[in-house]
């Protein structure tokens, strides 16, 4: 039931990025309804499979690789429907889709079975962190599709051409407020998950080197592009930049420390 | 019921023969009625726009094309046949769908034409009945369909829109949006006119001769610059619009890049609609600047009608199948009077007969009067069922016409040939 009910979410997910893109093969208007029911079915049926995990194994999904990265994958999910529905507007699922989908498909790959996890209020502490962070690095994850958007669209208008991109993207001003808003959110969740993690360590006395370096990584990363947006007075392409690489490099971050074999057997 | 349609349009006829065809609002019932007069057309609608003059007829007993030439005729001041065209029967239907889906417009998609074929009908209401008020609602469902099933109507197809869609792309909404225009020319003023209509909140005309400025400005709410003054008004702008007839580029580099410092990231959009240009192309390549001279304007012009005309193909299926839908409910309607008299007639037969009956029988009860009474009008539905579905059937699949002759023939139901439209209900 969860292994069908994920690859059905994984499935969805697939179908509105391809919805999505469908302006592209003909210059239809974007089916907004298509592509947010897809994807609301997606998350529904991920919030089912997940359901069915918590029901099956008695805890949540935020321990042992498989589970982490599918929660990581809908809430990726979930900040992009709620992002498309407010702003009646389904391009980023050409980005941020195909992203959960692939989160989703690691996790089925690696297996949706959980690690072994601290109990009674051990286990809510951690259950905390590990969903406000997962949070965080989805509204990062939110904010570097929208950040890659801007400027590929930014390279059309400047080499002033006017194709299936100047079409369908959303105006720059749009992708760069998307930006914004999810970097400003991230920042919020993962410092919050970050600073639960210092109570977390001091409390229980464990440390994981691993958790520590990847987690201060991407909450420096959105800590710098909020203090550039609010101080530097960073918008538009720099911001986008920053946001997409300064991602990108957490990611790269997070595969070294798993090829390198530091982490453990959970998500880090 | 024949719909015939006499019309004049850009594709047949040059303006000064198009504006003297041209009608004022309250002209048209006038020109309705001389010829429904005239031509003893039981309805009409007269479409009139700068491109195009129609009327539309549901003719009587005669060809309605005469009376409809010779009234278009009397106000162009001479034949106006060879100017135009006639469509009859389901090509009206076509055309006037093609029509209001922008398909024979001038500039291919527009939307506006939409909004005049509903002024055209509301206006000739008094003239129309039920066949011309369901082909115009046709038309304008068909209309709607078109543009959100298609991409007929997308994008700029203009210079002035697609100036405007370019500095959308950039900043969303104009709305609260600040502008320079440099030049009070006739082209800065029109592109001054979009910007405020797109909700620019701020606009500065700048221009070498100042008074020109002043005037401008002031017909627009705006604020009038010395040239010299606007460069270092240039951070607080979004849009930039330079239209001045200068013979080299006026706007360079070094005009922009010492306000982009104190600009931060905002982009400044730099919309060059004037020739020779006005902005050097080097200031293209500062950061956050987006340039766009005319080139790029007709550039997206071009590829926005280009894609119009790839989405023909698929409006025209939508408008066929309307087209079928619509005849289908015209050739239904020819038998409804026929049917009317096919049941009057039997029904008058039934109680001829059933009163002959029961004046033998004046010896049953009441109730078995009413009984059969009763069995008469059953036995009466029963045999005039299966003969109505199949005539309604065969009047709206195209073999109607020749069946309900037929018809008419069989039970000399010679009273009333014609469609009696008042019979029929519509939705209005």
């Amino acid at each position: 039931m969860i292994a069908i009910a994920h690859s059905f979410a994984i499935t969805l997910y697939l179908g509105a990025a391809a919805l999505a893109a469908a302006p592209f093969a003909r210059p239809v208007p974007a089916p907004v309804r298509g592509v947010t029911t897809l994807l609301g079915l997606g998350v529904a049926a991920h919030l089912l499979a997940l359901l069915d995990f918590v029901r099956t194994h008695g805890q949540a999904p935020v321990s042992g690789l498989g589970p982490a990265l599918s929660l990581a994958a809908l809430l990726v999910a979930v900040m992009l429907l709620g992002v498309e529905l407010i702003a009646r507007e389904v391009s980023l699922s050409l980005v941020a889709a195909p992203l959960s989908a692939a989160l989703a498909a690691v996790a089925n790959i690696a297996g949706l079975s959980p690690a072994s996890m601290a109990s009674g209020v051990q286990g809510a502490w951690l259950a905390a962190h590990v969903a406000l962070s997962f949070l965080g690095i989805a509204s990062f994850a939110t904010g570097a599709a929208a950040g890659v958007m801007y400027m590929v669209e930014r390279r059309e208008l400047k080499a002033r051409r006017f194709g299936a991109i100047f079409r369908f993207f959303p105006p720059l001003d749009t992708l760069d407020r998307v930006n914004h808003l999810a970097c400003l959110a991230g920042g919020a969740a993962l410092t919050l998950g970050v600073a639960i993690a210092v109570a977390y360590s001091v409390e229980f006395r464990t440390v994981n080197l691993p958790q520590i370096l990847w987690g201060m990584a991407a909450w420096a990363a959105l800590s710098v592009i909020a203090l550039g947006r609010a101080i530097g007075g960073w918008q538009a392409r720099r911001a986008a930049v920053v946001t997409a690489t300064s991602f990108a490099a957490v990611v790269l971050l997070y595969v070294a420390l798993r090829v390198t074999g530091a982490a453990d057997g959970g998500f880090l | 019921m024949a719909l015939t349609l006499v019309g004049v349009s850009h594709a047949t006829a040059d303006i000064d023969i198009r504006e003297r065809l041209a009608h004022a609002p309250h002209e048209i019932p006038l020109t309705l009625a001389a010829v429904r007069d005239a031509t003893g057309a039981r309805e009409g609608v007269l479409l009139s726009t700068c491109n195009r003059t129609e009327i539309y007829l549901v003719e009587g007993e005669r060809d309605a094309t005469a009376g409809a030439w010779s009234a278009l005729s009397r106000r162009l001041g001479r034949d106006a046949s060879p100017y135009g065209y006639v469509r009859r029967e389901r090509e009206v239907v076509k055309h006037l769908f093609r029509v209001a889906s922008g398909l024979d417009s001038m500039i291919l998609g527009e939307t506006q034409i939409q909004g005049q074929v509903r002024d055209a009908w509301q206006i000739g209401r008094a003239h129309a009945s039920a066949a011309l008020n369901r082909l115009f609602q046709s038309a304008l469902l068909v209309a709607g369909r078109v543009r959100s099933e298609t991409a007929i109507g997308h994008g700029a197809a203009s210079v002035s829109s697609a100036a405007v869609q370019l500095a959308k792309k950039i900043f969303g909404s104009l709305q609260g949006r600040r502008a320079m225009i440099l030049g009070a020319g006739e082209m800065a003023e029109l592109a001054l006119e979009c910007l405020v209509a797109q909700g620019v909140r701020t606009a500065i005309v700048a221009n070498r001769t100042y008074e020109r400025a002043t005037e401008m400005a002031a017909r627009h709410g705006a604020t009038a610059l010395h040239y010299d003054e606007c460069w270092s008004r240039l951070a607080d702008v979004d849009v930039m619009l330079c239209s001045t007839a200068a013979p080299h580029a006026v706007v360079t580099s070094s005009h922009i890049a010492p306000t982009l410092a104190a600009r931060g990231d905002r982009p400044l959009c730099i919309l060059d609609i004037s020739l020779p240009r006005d902005v050097d192309p080097a200031v293209g390549t500062l950061e956050n600047v987006y340039l766009y001279d005319l080139d790029d304007l007709r550039q997206l012009v071009a590829a926005t009608v280009d894609h119009r005309r790839g989405e023909v193909p698929s409006a025209e299926r939508l408008i066929e199948e309307e087209v079928e839908s619509y005849w289908s409910w015209l050739a239904g309607l020819a038998a409804v009077p026929v049917l009317t008299e096919f049941r009057a007639r039997m029904d008058d037969v039934r109680d001829r007969e059933v009163a002959r009956l029961l004046r033998r029988l004046e010896h049953l009860p009441e109730s078995d009067r009413e009984t059969i009474e009763h069995f008469s009008r059953a036995l009466m539905n029963k045999f005039m069922h299966e003969p109505s579905v199949r005539l309604r059937a065969a009047a709206a699949n195209g073999r109607g016409l020749g069946i309900v002759d037929a018809v008419r023939y069989l039970f000399a139901l010679e009273g009333e040939r014609a469609a009696d439209d008042t019979s029929v209900e519509t939705d209005r």
